[in-house]
């Protein structure tokens, strides 16, 4: 174990090669380019045993990783924003094949008009493609959770691609302290099938409805079972690393709350200092954190929500014609439950715009009533 | 002097200038003193030139916030024409310290706190003097952090001395000498301000919702403080065949017809004018700053 003072996209890469990875196949775009560098330095310094693919798009860079993974290796890869939009097609056929890359993604708004700042946008647009999706709110936690998503997306029970996102340049670019090095946390991995040139199959061949339906089914079943896996993984992670790293959702001061802050993200961090804040003005308020987006963990929800009056969902994102997707995903777990809270919905930080304490304060006060939180409060 | 378990620092410079790493280096030298540190940078417009804020939180505790910061106890300035331009005193405490690269004296600054501790420094002289020039652009970085250092007690100089050496393997002699210049060649004052809290400058307003843009003085001010160098269109050989005015990528060559003109408040210098015209009718010329 060493403790250093890293980037978010450093911690990226230092976890793909403390995991083990042997095959990385990316394109830069910003804010995670330097993951890349950084995977390119180790390989050529031989620090890193991996193979790295360099390729003309983010849609080959996807297309190469299934490749590398459907013959057994480990793989990795980052991207952000509008490469990520690119890969769209291939996302889908990265769940359906089955095969468990894990992707850093520097989260990054979508244009125009033209930016590169954080925005969740780009990955809540790929919510449904059957990936797991973890957001991050610390370098610490980019570390932990690439490792982690490596022991959840190869169990045999899950066998499914995952994300690793956190905010760009908010973490990217941010250098915080990092405890790095995993132990024996990984063993190889072993897939359970793998293309082989000398008995050669179809992969990724032609299904009628008699059969495409039971395998979607398969795929939503496993994204059900991972939220078991996902728990074991965290606790299997502590007890041999000694560090307590959420991975499916985080409680803070939520026991006796009154109110509850729920959020996801960078922002997620920055209101714990909104909760103390209002904890020494007597206020009783809690925050529950979103860690892992797909599956979402609806039961765990409706368990840390039932006991609250009032909770005050924060998004870094917005499905236009609707609202804020974690809003949406907060009300539809709450619908079945008899004690469910007053739900209300804040959009903040969009393409980068600051979100400060005292705005996130100023939200739960009830100060922001139309659900849009555009000032930078200071 | 700072007191408390706190503090934090914001860095004004120029893309190219050294802020980000600035920022980085005395994130790692309080790391290695013991404290949780955090260095932030935000890059505005990602060119070389356009204005740049870091910013550096330095805490006994863990640092939970992930937003930028507002109210420092310290700022330090890396260009001598920002204090022009941009407000670095802005969200200053009363009573913080301003670090300036400058060859005013420290009496020469005004601000609205009642008193401020002004630190200034020529880090340019020093940075030319050591040869840390890149580019053509002095990175002043190191001799601004040296400076801080005299003030900042909490952090041993020959602790960032350690960082500075491991950061700049190749050039660590020439980055050493220029903390420890910045670190003597320091000018420290008590300075009295107004006292008088000026209004909230306001953001500029968003004109059209379609992202589609005309230059105009926004959030960066006049572009024209990221130019290096200066086109100049020599109208005897300019046949008015618009293909400056074609490929400026900041839309800062104006047309009337066919004939051209620069738009000198934003024209940033980077120079495609001059080399896409075919008659050679644009020349370059150093930018002096008036």
């Amino acid at each position: 174990m060493e403790r250093k003072l890293i980037t978010g996209n450093q911690a990226a890469a230092l976890a793909a090669r403390d995991s083990g990875v042997e095959v990385v196949a990316a394109y830069p775009i910003t804010p995670s380019t330097p993951v890349v560098e950084e995977i390119a330095r180790m390989v050529e310094s031989g620090e890193m045993d991996a193979r790295l693919i360099l390729v003309e798009s983010e849609h080959s860079a996807m297309a190469a990783c299934i490749g590398a993974s459907a013959s057994g290796s480990r793989v990795f890869t980052a991207t952000s924003s509008h490469g990520l939009a690119y890969m769209h097609e291939l996302l889908h056929y990265a769940a359906n094949a089955r095969t468990p890359v894990v992707m850093a993604v520097a989260n990054r708004a979508i244009g125009p008009g033209w930016n590169i700042w954080a925005d969740l946008g780009d990955t809540m647009s790929q919510r449904d493609t059957g990936w797991i999706q973890f957001y991050c709110s610390s370098n610490q936690e980019i570390y932990d959770t690439v490792v982690m998503a490596y022991r959840v997306a190869e169990d045999r029970q899950v066998l499914l691609p995952a994300m690793v996102c956190y905010d760009g340049f908010v973490l990217s670019h941010t250098a915080m302290p990092v405890v790095t090095g995993i132990g024996e946390f990984l063993e190889e991995y072993r897939a359970p099938w793998k293309v082989d040139f000398d008995e050669p199959e179809t992969f990724g061949n032609i299904l009628s409805s008699d059969y495409y339906m039971e395998l979607r089914k398969d795929v939503f079943e496993s994204h059900r079972k991972a939220i078991r896996i996902i728990k074991k993984t965290e606790e299997a992670f502590e007890s041999l690393t000694g560090r307590y790293s959420p991975l499916l959702l985080e409680k803070y001061m939520l026991d006796d709350a009154e109110t509850a802050i729920v959020a996801i993200g960078a922002i997620a961090s920055e209101s714990k200092i909104a909760v103390r804040k209002l904890r020494r003005d007597g206020k009783k308020v809690g925050l529950l954190r979103i860690k892992c987006f797909r599956p979402f963990p609806s039961t765990d929800v409706v368990e840390a929500l039932e006991s609250v009056d009032t909770a005050v969902v924060i998004d870094r994102s917005i499905s236009p014609g609707h609202e804020g997707q974690l809003f949406s995903e907060i009300k539809s777990a709450l619908y079945s439950s008899r004690n469910r809270p007053e739900i209300i919905g804040k959009v903040a930080g969009l393409g980068g715009r600051d979100v400060t304490f005292r705005a996130i304060e100023k939200a739960v006060c009830g100060e922001f009533r139309d659900g849009w939180i555009n000032e930078v409060v200071v | 002097m700072v007191e408390g378990v706190r503090w934090e620092i914001r860095f004004h410079g120029r893309g190219g200038q050294g802020a980000v790493t600035a920022s980085l280096l005395l994130a790692e030298a309080a790391f290695r003193c013991g404290y949780y540190s955090q260095s932030i940078p935000f890059f505005g417009a990602e060119r070389r030139g356009a204005p740049v804020l870091a910013f550096t939180r330095i805490s006994e505790e863990e640092i939970l916030e992930r937003s930028q910061i507002y109210s420092p106890d310290c700022v330090i300035v890396l260009d001598p024409v920002l204090p022009g331009t941009v407000n670095i005193f802005s969200g200053l405490k009363n009573g913080g310290i301003a670090v300036i690269n400058t060859t005013d004296a420290p009496e020469k600054f005004r601000f609205h706190q009642n008193v401020l501790t002004i630190c200034t420094v020529d880090a340019v002289d020093i940075a030319i003097r050591n040869h840390l020039v890149v580019s053509g652009t002095p990175v002043v970085n190191i001799p601004l952090l040296g400076a801080f250092l005299r003030i900042f007690s909490r952090i041993p100089p020959e602790i960032t001395e350690d960082v500075i050496r491991e950061r700049f393997r190749r050039n660590w002699k020439a980055n050493v000498r220029a903390m420890w210049e910045g670190y003597e060649n320091a000018v420290i004052r008590k300075v009295k301000g107004s006292g008088k809290t000026m209004s909230q400058e306001s953001k500029c307003s968003i004109a059209v919702r379609v992202p589609v843009s005309k230059p105009v003085k926004g959030v960066a001010g006049r572009t024209s403080i990221w130019r290096d160098f200066v086109p100049e269109i020599d109208y005897s050989r300019c046949t008015g065949c618009l293909n400056c005015w074609l490929h400026c990528p900041e839309s800062a060559v104006l047309r009337d017809g066919r004939e051209v003109r620069i738009d000198y408040d934003f024209c940033k210098g980077c120079l495609v004018c001059s080399s896409v015209c075919p008659k050679t009718a644009i020349s370059v010329a150093r930018e002096v700053m008036g």
